[in-house]
């Protein structure tokens, strides 16, 4: 069961559309706000709670990129590798990464700190190369930045 | 050219409400409810704004197909869903000016008479959908939404609806899909979203960009606003400029600036003052220019002239070193990746050619490929459902168009040229 | 109407025809995979593009209506480049294991890629691959995703016609795969509708896998076995083994749907169990023996008995021509006014319900009573008795929506579609419906509304019904508006009901000078064949009169126990499992004289009999059903009966001439000839594969009475050690008891269970799957607890065909409602 407070949560968001199906979205991403990934029971709730059939559910997780059903490190550095930040050697910085971490693409360090992604085009391609680490936009990388944004990071 | 879009940009606490109000915000919405609906859709009409989403639609027109009756629920979107790869310009407006978006928005619902609107922001823009739904909350807390907006009749609840990692749902009805809680994929058309749209109602669906020209349209006038640029698409717009320039960012410029203009002028030229290569003009769905067709006015109809489309604005620069093999396979994998997988010729034709490409960039071209690249382009352009497909062709067309050489030299060296 | 001109021929079609049928229309083909006529419009797989013109792009004429003037083709250069295009494409990821896959053969893609596809293929690189092995979705269906076409169709039948909604396209791209939450076992209707859309291999019948290819299969058009709906398909056999059911689209009232007992249900054909031999039963055990020594025991025991004192009992299973001519045996050669058929049923009851609902006034199309501007299902438990009717209502309103209102104690899968929900008491349909008709009138203020409803007043009933009155206000408004409305009737207000109540609601519409169309909604394939044959104590073949009244299923069993009747003649039907007081059925068996159960099992009944006769099943003979809508259609012959078994027409010609009264026409089509002579109702039908009127019996001309039913209120007042009251009806899987012999369909549900309110199951500590003791007086079972959200409270359903759990045992004769309790055992 998902914590009251989450429910409270999603019935407020409900409130904003016609129908209540239209929570459906933000509901994952509260859940995965909260716990930073969507488990199989998560699905099912939220669909019994939007009266929505649990495939339905599914169907949104495996559609839209940014939800995890699985466990991520702390920190998702999702690196962007599009056509503007490759122009700037964002493929280079990958690897970089990738060495620095000791993990490839896709992966999370053994203690669980931080997983390496790469995404698509971020909306941030003036200040390219750049990525995302949670919430939080890094533009205008070089090695040098990479290494002290990482090192900052608890 | 006095900016309007950008002109709070770098102004320290541009994003609240009192800086907005400072600079003359909000007065635009009250001067429009001094006026009838459909005055303000004649002016928006006059003033020639073309939409700034990528297909240049008329506004005005589109919002006069609204269906009058006021016992219809109506709904505005706003397209904030920004993904077409190069573009950052509706992030710029959001995340340092976000009530621009709110009057602009406020007057287009005003226009159409819907009183619930959505902005449909991208899931990666989470400092920006945090600035949206702090201005949001300032303007109910000052009366400016809700009910009866500065003591009109008007009332409007204005909603942030994020996305979570989709290209498509920028396309307006896989949009309105996304928000009815579906997955994102396109509509049939006709019905248009007009007639039915979001939970079946007639809706509008513009850009952040388009409805943030609003307020200075209608305290400006129209005839001011189509007094900029070109006759048939006037007006301010944001160039957004990345890639191999000394200066990339956000540039406010006429409509109908050239190439030339934007990136040796404005942009102090390419990086290390190498030679320029190709220009996307308008985010990657729309085929590059090559370096000596640089001086075309970046507009709707200049650029389609020359086969390419202004789209979202966005101006990708490449300079001599690039490899266009590479940015075939970049673009090509972003499409494929993207790609809703409602339609045959998108779903199977954009990964058929990324694994194409992919093979030729690491040196496994095989003979034939080049021919093999044309003839699925072939077979994929004007088939797909929504214009995705087609602009996953257009690009590499763009690219086979003037580089077709540096692929053939790929399939058979098995490195590159450049 | 729009005039078109496709590949130069000039057509006229309906305004807002697609392209896709003027072309059709024209006879133009073209091809197409996401389109499905019962379904949304999707234009997605762009097969079926065509070139406008005048318009720069190819345009999908599935989704694209006719715009008059238009030129269009169907054939051009560009057209057939984009066709095998997406064909290259649908194959490019395509698994090709043609040779190892069910579909092979009757494959669309393999067809399409055979006439209009590419003769070579470009991919050359590594194929997405969903998984390595076939899936199991459900003990029917199993699922090989690397085949699919992304059509969508299952997708969609599943939420828009079938209504449950399980199934969804996961990911995104190609990588979208359309399987089950999780890819886990389906809870669902296990109907396999989605397997019969889908046109390609990858839903595939479990209990068919890699029995045949397709044109190893011997075929017979047939109709369903189960309920009342009749729908049609093709059964199919391999070696004396039927192996599938198939529907046919623009085939039957049912198109391409059946529901899991049509699509699973055959294999009780070839049961072990199936009687094979004539067996007599000799110092209590039953030995084999010929028929012609069969028959002489019957002479001897039958031929000499007066005819009042024989019982006589047929199943609505059997053929018309069967039932006809069981009913000429039963009147003209034993000289018995003593027949029946369905022992649930009460002669009276029936005879109400037949005049109430119309069916001497000719039939009523479904499709006509679901194209009513308001859709009123009473007593009926549509979808899971009649589940091709709740697809069709489903189907069709999401087009049209009407409105629907559903009156049932128990929650419906097809509540999801109704505007109003009346969720009376159990068995209270009738005070239901007479409150209904009271507030009608007054909401319509129909001038002589008062003389209508003599005493009735609608307080009593309306607290008797236990709906709210403002509900039924809602329903009287929007039948006051409505022109025309559709009835459904099922089958509890056969089972509690006096029928007064629909009486007066029909009075009350016709007086409003409503178009009314009125269907019952039956549970068995061919109870209104019986019906319209004269297999009724009170009326003969076409609802004439009878001379003399004879004694209904209950009357013979009194009979039996009272002394007054010495035999009876049961054909095909299991009184012990269906008669509403299994006790005093085996008491009165065990009571009678003499008795001869033709079968094709060795039911309960049976066990009681002095002579079995092995009968054929539908698979095994010719002959017509009339389904619920009065629709005449033949099945035909896929397999001869097992063993010595005979159709149960051959069986009755032989009687008839051993006991002295040999009939000149016995073959079914002769039989049929003869029911179209003697029978008005039947005159004029003509035996089509597709719904058409012609098939639709007309009115008898019978004089029919139509006096007011009196009313019988239900009772089941207050009982502290019983607080539950229990309801029975048919489960999706299953219908009669017939269907527990299909391993297929067992599979699915092999055991009863109890279907409570999900606040009935808290109170008590229950939860789902879990077993439970229902004890009645005098009767108790465990079964498993299946929780329903919005059922009404205090109201269990146990379903009626299960031998573990024989509901009819909580019953005693003459109750309408039994009482149970419910504890969890310690
Ligand atoms: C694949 C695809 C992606 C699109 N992405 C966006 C987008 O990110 N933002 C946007 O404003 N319009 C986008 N559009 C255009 C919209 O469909 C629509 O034309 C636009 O929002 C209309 O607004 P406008 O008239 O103000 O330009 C996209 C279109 C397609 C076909
Ligand atoms: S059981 Fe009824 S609805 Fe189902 S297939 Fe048979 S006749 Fe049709
Ligand atoms: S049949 Fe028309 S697009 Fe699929």
């Amino acid at each position: 069961m998902l914590p009251e407070r989450l429910r409270e949560e999603i019935r407020a968001v409900e409130k904003r559309y016609s129908t209540k199906r239209s929570a459906v979205m933000e509901a994952l991403r509260i859940v995965q706000r909260e716990k930073g990934y969507i488990e199989k029971e998560d699905m099912e709730e939220i669909a019994c709670m939007l009266g929505m059939r649990p495939v339905s559910v599914n169907e949104v997780t495996a559609f839209y990129t940014m939800y995890n059903i699985q466990p991520v490190g702390r920190y998702h550095i999702q690196v962007c590798r599009n056509i503007s930040c490759s122009l700037l050697g964002a493929e280079h910085l990958i690897s970089y990464m990738e060495r620095l971490l000791n993990i490839k693409v896709g992966e999370t360090t053994q203690d669980g700190k931080f997983t390496l992604s790469t995404v698509e085009c971020l909306g941030s391609c003036g200040t390219a190369p750049m990525m995302q680490i949670n919430d939080t936009y890094y533009e205008n990388l070089t090695e040098e930045r990479i290494e002290e944004i990482l090192k900052g990071l608890e | 050219m006095e900016k309007v879009l950008l002109k709070n940009l770098g102004k320290p606490n541009s994003h609240k409400i009192d800086t907005y109000i400072q600079g003359g915000g909000y007065r635009a919405i009250q001067e429009a409810l001094r006026h009838t609906p459909d005055t303000i859709i004649q002016m928006v009409k006059d003033s020639g704004l073309r939409g700034r989403g990528g297909a240049g639609f008329s506004t005005g027109l589109k919002w006069s197909f609204i269906p009058k009756d006021p016992t219809v629920p109506k709904f505005l979107c706003c397209n904030a869903d920004e993904g077409e790869p190069g573009t950052f310009k509706d992030r710029g407006i959001i995340d340092n000016d976000p009530h621009l978006l709110l009057e602009g928005m406020m007057i287009a619902s005003y226009a159409i008479g819907a009183n619930t609107a959505y902005i449909y922001i991208r899931g990666e823009f989470a400092f920006g959908a945090r600035r949206l739904e702090e201005a949001i909350k300032e303007a109910y807390e000052r009366g400016y939404l809700g009910r009866n907006i500065f003591g009109s009749d008007f009332s409007l609840d204005i909603h942030v609806h994020r996305g979570w990692g989709a290209y498509i749902c920028g396309e307006e009805t896989a949009l309105l899909e996304s928000i009815e809680g579906y997955r994102g994929q396109p509509r049939i058309k006709p019905p248009f979203p007009a007639i039915s749209g979001l939970y079946g109602k007639p809706t509008v669906i513009n850009n952040v960009e388009t409805l943030s020209c609003l307020p200075a349209i209608v305290l400006k006038g129209p005839k001011w606003f189509a007094s900029i640029g070109p006759e048939k698409s006037p007006g301010p717009k944001i160039y957004c400029v990345s890639g191999h320039v000394k200066r990339p960012g956000l540039y406010e410029l006429p409509m109908g600036t050239s190439a030339r203009e934007l990136i040796y002028e404005h942009c102090g030229g390419i990086r290390d003052d190498r030679r320029l290569k190709a220009v996307i003009p308008g985010g990657v769905s729309a085929p590059m220019l090559s370096a000596d067709e640089v001086d075309t006015p970046l507009d709707f109809d200049s650029l389609a002239a020359k086969k390419s489309m202004l789209g979202s604005g966005a101006v990708i620069v490449m300079d001599e070193t690039t490899c266009m093999v590479k940015v075939a396979y970049i673009i090509l994998r972003f499409f494929s990746h993207e790609s809703c997988g409602k339609c045959t010729p998108c779903r199977e034709g954009t990964i058929w050619l990324t694994k194409i490409l992919k093979r030729i960039e690491y040196g496994e071209g095989r003979t034939g490929d080049v021919e093999l690249l044309e003839s699925l382009c072939s077979n994929i352009f004007g088939r797909t459902f929504c214009p995705l497909g087609d602009g996953a062709v257009m690009a590499l067309r763009g690219v086979l168009k003037h580089f077709r050489d540096e692929f053939v030299y790929h399939v058979e060296n098995k490195r590159c040229m450049v | 109407m729009a005039t078109v001109t496709i590949n130069g021929k000039e057509i006229t079609v309906e305004d807002g025809t697609l392209i896709l049928d003027a072309a059709r229309q024209a006879g133009f083909e073209i091809p197409t995979f996401c389109y499905q006529a019962e379904l949304s419009r999707l234009g997605s797989c762009r097969m079926c593009l065509v070139e406008i013109e005048g318009q720069r792009k190819l345009q999908p004429s599935c989704v694209t209506p006719v715009m008059h003037g238009m030129n269009i083709w169907t054939d051009s250069p560009s057209v057939v480049s984009a066709r095998e295009a997406m064909l290259e494409f649908l194959l490019s990821n395509h698994a090709l294991d043609c040779p190892v896959c069910d579909k092979g053969g009757e494959c669309e893609l393999q067809d399409m890629v055979y006439k209009y596809g590419p003769r070579k293929g470009r991919f050359q690189e590594v194929k997405n691959r969903f998984h390595d092995r076939d899936y199991v979705l459900s003990p029917v269906i199993v699922k090989n995703s690397n085949r699919c076409v992304q059509c969508m169709r299952c997708v969609r039948v599943c939420r828009e016609v079938v209504g449950v909604g399980v199934l969804g396209a996961i990911g995104r791209g190609h990588k979208q795969e359309e399987t089950s939450f999780l890819r886990q076992q389906l809870d669902c209707d296990h109907d396999g509708n989605c397997i019969e859309v889908c046109p390609v291999g990858c839903f595939m019948r479990r209990p068919y896998r890699y029995k045949a290819r397709p044109w190893d299969l011997t075929r017979a058009m047939s109709i369903c076995p189960y309920c009342g709906t009749g729908c049609r398909f093709s059964i199919q056999e391999r070696d004396g083994v039927v192996l599938r059911a198939v529907a046919m689209h623009e085939v039957g009232v049912n198109g391409i749907t059946l529901c899991a007992r049509g699509r699973f249900g055959y294999d009780f054909v070839n049961s072990k169990e199936r009687l094979k031999t004539p067996l007599v039963k000799r110092n209590g055990r039953f030995e084999p023996v010929t028929w012609h020594d069969a028959m002489e025991m019957i002479k001897e025991r039958l031929g000499t008995l007066q005819g009042e004192r024989i019982g006589a009992i047929a199943s609505p299973r059997l053929t018309n021509e069967e039932l006809f001519l069981f009913q000429r045996f039963v009147r003209e050669v034993l000289k018995s006014p003593n027949i029946d058929s369905d022992p649930r049923w009460n002669d009276t009851t029936v005879e109400a319900f037949v005049s109430v609902t119309g069916i001497p006034e000719g039939g009523t199309s479904l499709f006509d009573c679901v194209g009513a501007d308001t859709v009123f299902i009473i007593g009926g438990q549509v979808s899971e008795e009649n589940p091709v009717v709740d697809y069709t209502i489903r189907r069709i309103s999401s087009e049209r929506r009407m409105n629907i209102i559903i009156g049932s104690p128990r929650a419906m899968k097809l509540d999801a579609s109704a505007g109003i929900l009346l969720r009376h008491g159990a068995g209270c349909e009738d005070s239901l419906l007479i409150a209904l008709a009271c507030i009608l009138t007054e909401e319509s203020g129909l001038q002589d509304g008062k003389a209508l409803l003599g005493d009735l007043s609608k307080e009593g009933f309306i607290e008797q019904a236990g709906v709210a009155e403002d509900d039924l206000r809602a329903c009287a408004k929007v039948l006051v508006g409505s022109n025309s409305i559709g009835i459904f009737a099922g089958t509890s207000l056969l089972r509690f009901s006096s029928l007064r109540g629909l009486h007066l609601l029909r009075t009350v519409l016709e007086r409003l000078k409503k178009a009314l169309f009125i269907m019952p909604l039956l549970d068995r394939c061919n109870q209104r064949g019986a019906w319209d044959m004269g297999v009724h104590p009170g009326f003969g073949p076409g609802y004439r009169g009878v001379e003399r009244r004879g004694l209904g299923c209950d009357g013979i069993l009194e009979g039996v126990v009272k002394g007054e009747i010495d035999a009876l003649y049961i054909v095909g039907e299991d009184l012990v499992s269906a008669y509403p007081d299994g006790e005093f059925v085996e008491s009165a068996l065990s009571k009678a004289g003499f008795v001869v159960v033709q079968d094709a099992f060795l039911t309960r009944t049976a066990r009681f009999a002095d002579v079995v006769l092995p009968s054929a099943v539908f698979a095994e003979k010719d002959g017509t059903f009339t389904n619920q809508e009065g629709r005449v259609q033949a099945i035909s012959k896929l397999l001869p009966p097992p063993g010595e078994a005979k159709t149960d027409l051959e069986i009755i010609s032989i009687l008839s001439a051993i006991l002295g009264g040999a009939f000149d026409r016995t073959e079914s089509k002769e039989v049929f000839d003869t029911i179209k002579e003697t029978i008005d109702m039947y005159r004029d039908v003509e035996l089509r594969d597709e719904p058409s009127q012609v098939s639709l019996v007309k009115g008898s001309g019978a004089v029919f009475r139509r006096e007011e039913p009196p009313f019988s209120k239900v009772v089941y007042g207050e009982d502290r050690e019983y607080p539950f009251v229990l309801i029975t009806g048919n489960h999706l899987f299953h219908s009669g008891t017939f269907s527990l012999r299909s391993d297929i369909l067992c599979g699915l549900l092999g055991e009863g269970i109890v279907e409570m309110n999900r606040e009935d199951a808290e109170s008590l500590g229950v939860s789902e799957g879990e077993k439970v003791r229902v004890r009645g007086r005098g009767y108790e079972a465990f079964v498993k607890v299946r929780i329903r959200k919005d059922g009404l409270r205090g109201v269990v359903f146990v379903p009626e065909n299960f031998e573990d759990t024989p509901v009819n045992r909580f019953l005693k004769r003459g109750e309408k409602v039994a009482r149970v309790s419910i504890q969890k055992p310690s």
